[in-house]
């Protein structure tokens, strides 16, 4: 029932909200899709491979939240992955509470992808070293959206994760980020961002 | 560390236009402002003539983004300097202030400009960001709504208004203010393109039917605007598959529909070259085509 997260996806949710500090952030994770449903499979985790990032700025607006979940649902069946879950980072640091908005989109992605999760991302407790996960995963039952801790369980390999995190903050790897509204304002930017992908596997 | 000029290979003249072209478009690159700016005080003061105390403004402004506060005092410190008493720069002391959460000293800063000049909208735009700051939106908005009732012209105002409005999902009230943005603005195809998105997010038939008209209206303004161009094929698409639409209102949509997503294929075409994620898009156009020719 639990998600974990690739040093990938962790990754990139960070620098995108390094990116802009000054706005709220938000993004989609995603996972492979699982071959057959097993008899016990909530036992197993989901894997979340990498993040997308959408917006920074003014979130709350449905059209073109609208065409980023059709464009990326495509990519995703080309890829075998699933929407799995969705992040956000508010606009205030000490705002570190899901908002009306991001319930709404996990709920949309929970009707998709059952165990899908919903995660805040604590700008309090965000540093250049990385030391400890700075994340709030939320996970949806029975309509209601439920907090749970997150500590390197929550991760494929946490010392991997916050070495390669803090490196590509340090190395300012955020400034060529690519979100959705980036794409937007020129088609030519990648929201898959192969660059910094490729940065993250070089670090491994 | 190398410097910026030595890095990026460029003249002290180079970086300080940069800046100006920064100052000029409102560019929120603090981290770039910092490296660039605190090279050009350190090596070319003296060059720089009176650019300079804009530059230290600039730059301090900056700098409190990145909690460079060693940066900020400085330039703050000269520009106290030269020029004593200014209103302009009690606003700068007061900015620091707030970068660090002292939000009650900067209050008392901002009320004392006040007193001296009870029409200095800076002041009192600042005083509204610490409100916004502390969470408390509701009062921020009624401080707005307030202030603009008095400067009905603050373009700048406005937008944060509707941006407060959004974000308290009170999309009715964000619209109006966007509709005034229009009024004096009907050029700009940024404001019509987020008039039609909130009316869109609004929903309902008849605001479906605006956003489709507010979208095409930005198309119109600026034909290379894709969130427009999207736009109107979400909205266009949603309205022909809505029940309460007589068939010519369908047939009409299914057009305008149509007519965006080869516009959107053909930005696509133009844009990649066949890289892999455009492929996906292409591809996701194409799907989004044949679903509203099928319905």
């Amino acid at each position: 029932m639990s998600i974990k997260l690739t040093t990938q996806a962790y990754c990139k949710m960070l620098l995108h909200a390094a990116k802009y500090p000054h706005c709220a952030v938000n993004g989609l994770l995603v996972a492979e899709k699982q071959k057959e449903k097993k008899k016990d499979s909530h036992s197993t985790p989901i894997l979340c491979v990498d993040c997308i990032p959408l917006f920074h700025g003014t979130l709350a607006l449905a059209p073109m939240l609208e065409v980023a979940l059709t464009l990326i649902d495509t990519w995703c069946k080309e890829n075998k992955y699933v929407i799995a879950g969705y992040y956000q980072a508010n606009e205030r640091t000490k705002d570190f509470r899901p908002n009306q908005f991001a319930e709404k989109v996990g709920a949309r992605i929970a009707e998709n992808f059952s165990e899908a999760a919903m995660i805040m991302v604590d700008s309090t407790r965000f540093t250049m070293g990385c030391y400890e996960p700075i994340l709030t995963i939320y996970d949806h039952h029975e309509n209601k959206w439920k907090c749970r801790d997150c500590n390197a369980d929550c991760f494929e390999d946490w010392c991997e994760a916050q070495k390669i995190t803090s490196a590509l903050l340090e190395g300012r790897s955020y400034e060529s980020l690519i979100d959705f509204d980036n794409h937007l304002d020129d088609l030519r930017n990648d929201w898959t961002n192969p660059e910094i992908n490729k940065s993250v596997l070089h670090l491994c | 560390m190398a410097s910026v000029s030595e890095m990026y290979d460029v003249t002290w003249e180079e970086m300080r236009d940069k800046l100006r072209k920064w100052r000029e478009d409102n560019h929120r690159n603090s981290e770039q402002i910092v490296d660039v700016g605190e090279e050009l005080i350190n090596e070319h003061a003296s060059k720089l003539g009176d650019d300079i105390w804009i530059i230290y403004e600039q730059v301090m402004i900056a700098a409190l983004d990145c909690s460079r506060d060693d940066l900020a005092w400085t330039c703050l410190q000269e520009l106290k300097r030269q020029f004593p008493g200014s209103q302009r720069v009690k606003r700068l002391a007061g900015m620091r202030l707030e970068a660090l959460e002292k939000y009650e000293d900067a209050n008392k800063q901002y009320d004392s400009i006040l007193q001296d000049d009870p029409t200095n909208t800076a002041a009192r735009k600042r005083k509204i960001s610490i409100l916004k700051a502390q969470g408390k939106s509701a009062e921020a908005i009624r401080e707005l709504n307030e202030y603009l009732e008095q400067f009905v012209g603050d373009q700048e105002a406005w937008h944060e208004l509707s941006e407060l409005y959004i974000n308290e999902h009170d999309y009715g009230k964000a619209a109006f203010c966007l509709e005034e943005l229009m009024m004096t603005n009907p050029h700009n195809h940024l404001y019509c393109e987020q008039y039609a998105e909130v009316k869109y997010t609004q929903g309902g038939l008849e605001n479906l039917e605006l956003s489709r008209k507010y979208f095409a209206q930005a198309l119109k303004l600026n034909n290379r605007n894709m969130r427009a161009l999207f736009g109107l094929y979400m909205s266009a698409s949603h309205i022909a598959a809505s029940p309460k639409v007589n068939a010519t209102v369908k047939k009409a949509n299914v057009k305008y529909a149509t007519w965006a997503t080869n516009q959107i294929n053909r930005a696509y075409q133009l844009a990649g070259r066949g890289t892999k994620e455009n492929k996906c898009s292409v591809k996701a156009v194409e799907e989004m085509l044949e679903s509203i020719t099928m319905s």
